[in-house]
């Protein structure tokens, strides 16, 4: 069983540093092929746009060589644990993240917080008192919700909340608990408005999937409360799915954080990769966006761990082998 | 030499700009109290004086700081940051002039040679004295081929100490400029020590400052706030405002956070923040002179290669149209490509012989499009097939394209539109081939010394930004012979000159002046509402208004 369970970690981080190698790879030729010459944001001003400069410019920051040894001369650095310096900064690009990725983590973390407490509720409430005009109410308010874009909700959001009542601020990302919650209220709500109707949608089908077995049926007829029932036996059986998805939206949140961030003034690793790319800072670019395709791995593989633990019939069939 | 128009990225931002406006922001369309008259914008150096002490002040940039090193990387997020830390051997004046400030005198034995004699009793932030090891060592600095401000010591042969208070510089040919680029990030003044002590950490967050201005840097949590403290062992007057937080937000989050009170003051790059905060309570904005400018740069792909078809555009385009459409009215119709922030020095005559240019009108009168038509008829070579107009979708910009393409029109010439991504637009500025396909590009732009032949040089015979082929050797000797005079009223004299053919010809197409911006919370007052700010020390002069 153990020993199950540590291969398959193993196979999953195998798979991971396959996965990291690629897109590695894939991600620097993007952002070496995107439109723009690193050379022009990296000179300085308008005069400074001289032929001589630009020359220089690009022997400094070894934009001259061809694209696999630009690449090599990352990797090289990567695998001594380097991820060298931003063309932008000057900083560390480790120094970078360290300062962006919490905020990011934070945002992310309150906005799951806040689908799955609505999400999975609405769902649940719409299950329960399914065909009536609540089920109505909440299929129809959520697939609005998810109809406007996250960052037009969030402009929204701020205009109203922000500007004209004055109850939440209106940029930045706070100091300490409390700061922080107050000031990532709004943009977690305008993200967390998205995941609503997917979270309670998956939700409202796991329960009826589970309401309709037979043993719910065997449940109900022994007399136990209704409230019993759905909590014991339904949602239990419902959980799997919920679970899984709520794991990929916040994996997907991870890599989306770009358009909110951008809208509440807030320095995550969002902001931090727009301006990556524009630039061309290759180093931060490749940085960021490994992240996030590691966080998503990770979140991904959790879920994937998580789920056997989640279903009692798995559990059963392993307790009596 | 950032000033306006950071290449940003205009994807989503763009976006959000644009639908900014159902985000209760004001767009500027209603002229209300602090509502700016196109014709009349009123351009002032400074704010009336401050007489009351502030504990602390909030302060927004447009993007954080690349880095506080501004030799490596310089941009008006830093310059804004650190024109408070760091002091210069020179220092631009709110009204643009400029003194003295870590030099005490300055002689010329001869005009190959300048001598600095430097002040006394200066002190950096760790208490050490300024000595003429540490200036020289931030010349030589500056200096090196790979720094930002290194074109600017092109000219000279040789910096050595020659004194325990005294540093001789010597040029290949007199150099009027020199001094001028000290007052600007050539002339910052470090301590060698620290600098040293950094190594390749310098300017980076979590590092101090090595400098001896009125405020030290007392922290830089990356991704967060930049905090500046006065400095109690300041060797200067001590500033009203104890502490200044630095944060920093786009567009939309900018204005919000302006116009709640969540941030007390910004420096506004992005002219249409600036019309989307007009009028807003408890607001003030000011204005001031910069050498910033918007004009019509002709290609070498040479649809514009006849100087009569250029003058023709010049006087019909219409300057007023633009200024309204596309900047709120926040830009004024100018007749030169060097904004009025360039005059440093002999301001009326600049100012009388700006006048004297008429081939740039503000609003096209009936004469001017008769004089125009006969222009084109008469040219020697009028173009047959299309001119393309370059530019990128911010809105200005594709005001200036559509009043060009209007322009053209006009004279009886076919015109079309060629727009770019923001992130490719800023290689018009450096690549020719990326110009290849182009014949007029919608641009700005703006010198970091506030002297005009700073600018004058991009037309002479050869230099890469004289993209059109323009040539003259009267220009060319002109040009040069101003570059090596000293005496700021026979340069003066020399530059009008220079200006005049350079408006004649119409090498560059001018189109409006862009101001300083200045938005503050109405109870503060006293910083310089000019470009000053990038190079001199604004929040020692912030305060509140009542004392």
């Amino acid at each position: 069983m153990i020993v199950a369970l540590v291969r398959q970690i193993g196979r999953r981080i195998a798979g991971l540093v396959a996965t990291l190698l690629a897109a590695s790879f894939v991600i620097f030729a993007a952002v070496y092929a995107a439109p723009g010459d690193p050379a022009v944001f990296l000179a300085g001003g308008r005069d400074k746009l001289t032929p001589e400069r630009l020359a220089t410019v690009r022997e400094q920051y070894h934009l001259d060589e061809p694209l696999v040894v630009q690449y090599g001369r990352w990797l090289w650095d990567c695998l001594h644990l380097d991820l060298g310096r931003s063309f932008q900064y000057g900083d560390q690009v480790a120094d970078l993240l360290a300062a962006r990725f919490p905020t990011t983590l934070a945002l992310v973390g309150y906005a799951t917080a806040l689908f799955v407490v609505l999400g999975v509720g609405a769902g649940i409430l719409a299950a329960v008192r399914r065909g009536t005009w609540v089920d109505s109410a909440v299929v129809g308010g959520t697939t609005l919700a998810a109809s406007v874009p996250s960052f037009v909700g969030g402009i929204a959001l701020v205009a109203l909340f922000g500007v004209e009542l004055g109850w939440f601020p209106v940029t930045g990302s706070g100091e300490g608990l409390a700061g922080t919650l107050n000031h990532l209220t709004l943009p977690a709500v305008a993200m967390a408005l998205g995941a609503l109707a997917i979270i309670s949608r998956v939700t409202r089908q796991a329960m009826a999937d589970a309401g309709a077995a037979d043993h719910v049926a065997v449940a109900r007829a022994s007399g136990l409360p209704e409230r019993e029932v759905v909590r014991r036996h339904v949602l239990r059986n419902a959980l799997g799915p919920i679970v899984t998805m709520c794991g990929l939206v916040t994996a997907g949140m991870l890599a989306g954080t770009v358009a909110i961030e951008t809208v509440f003034g807030i320095s995550g690793i969002g902001s931090l990769l727009v301006g990556a790319i524009n630039s061309h800072d290759f180093p931060v670019a490749q940085a960021v966006l490994l992240l996030m395709v590691t966080s998503y791995i990770v979140v991904t593989t959790v879920v994937d761990l998580v789920h056997p633990l989640l279903d009692p019939r798995l559990k059963a069939q392993r307790s009596t082998a | 030499m950032k000033l306006t128009s950071r290449l940003k990225p205009l994807g989503l931002a763009g976006v959000l700009a644009l639908t900014a406006a159902c985000s209760g922001a004001d767009t500027g369309a209603s002229v209300g109290a602090g509502g700016v008259d196109v014709s009349r914008l009123k351009l002032t150096p400074t704010t009336a004086p401050a007489a009351g002490a502030v504990a602390s002040v909030n302060w927004l940039l447009e993007d954080e700081p690349e880095s506080l090193d501004l030799d490596t990387q310089g941009g008006s997020a830093g310059r804004t940051v650190l024109s408070n830390v760091c002091e210069r051997l020179y220092q631009l004046q709110p009204d643009m002039s400029v003194r003295p400030l870590l030099v005490a005198k300055e002689t010329r034995p001869d005009a190959k040679t300048l001598v600095l004699t430097l002040r006394d009793g200066v002190r950096f932030h760790d208490g050490s004295a300024m000595t003429a090891d540490d200036v020289l060592f931030s010349l030589r600095r500056h200096a090196e081929p790979e720094m930002e401000q290194s074109d600017e010591f092109a000219g000279v042969s040789g910096m050595t100490k020659t004194g325990d208070r005294e540093i001789t510089i010597r040029f290949k040919e007199p150099d009027a400029l020199f001094t001028k680029a000290l007052a600007g990030d050539a002339g910052l003044v470090h301590n060698r020590e620290q600098v040293e002590k950094a190594g390749k950490d310098f300017g980076t967050p979590g590092q101090g400052d090595a400098c001896s201005g009125p405020y030290e840097l007392t922290g830089w949590k990356s991704g967060d706030s930049i905090t500046l403290t006065r400095h109690d062992g300041y060797w200067g007057g001590k500033p009203l405002t104890k502490q200044v937080v630095f944060r920093w937000a786009e567009d939309s989050a900018m204005v919000n956070a302006l116009s709640t009170g969540a941030a007390d003051g910004a420096y506004l790059d992005t002219l249409s923040s600036a019309a989307a905060l007009r009028g807003k309570a408890g607001l003030d904005q000011h204005y001031g002179p910069s050498t910033a400018a918007l004009a019509l740069i002709p290609t070498e792909r040479g649809g514009l290669a006849d100087p009569d078809v250029r003058r023709a555009l010049s006087l019909v385009l219409d300057r007023t149209g633009i200024a309204k459409s596309g900047y709120g009215g926040l830009v004024e119709p100018w007749a030169t490509p060097v904004g009025s922030g360039a005059w440093g020095y002999e301001k009326a005559t600049f100012e009388a012989a700006q006048k004297k240019l008429t081939e740039a009108p503000a609003k096209p009168a009936a004469a001017d499009l008769a004089k125009a038509k006969e222009l084109v008829k008469n040219a020697k070579s009028a173009p047959d097939t299309p001119i393309v107009i370059g530019t990128d979708s911010t809105q200005g910009r594709l005001v200036i394209a559509n009043a060009v393409r209007a322009a053209l029109t006009q004279l009886g010439l076919k015109a079309q539109i060629k727009t770019v991504p923001s992130a490719t637009y800023g290689e018009f500025y450096g690549d020719k081939e990326a110009r290849s396909d182009i014949d007029v590009l919608v641009a700005d732009w703006y010198i970091s010394k506030s002297d005009p032949i700073g600018f004058y040089d991009n037309a002479l015979t050869g230099n890469s930004n004289n993209w059109v082929g323009f040539t003259s050797p009267d220009y060319d000797n002109k040009v040069a012979e101003a570059l090596r005079t000293i005496d700021d009223k026979q340069r003066a004299a020399l530059v009008v000159d220079v200006q005049r053919q350079f408006s004649e010809a119409a090498v560059w197409i001018p189109v409006a002046q862009m101001p300083t911006v200045l938005a503050m919370n109405d109870e503060l007052t006293g910083p310089p509402a000019s470009m000053a700010y990038l190079y001199s020390p604004w929040a020692a002069r912030l305060g509140a208004k009542k004392g």
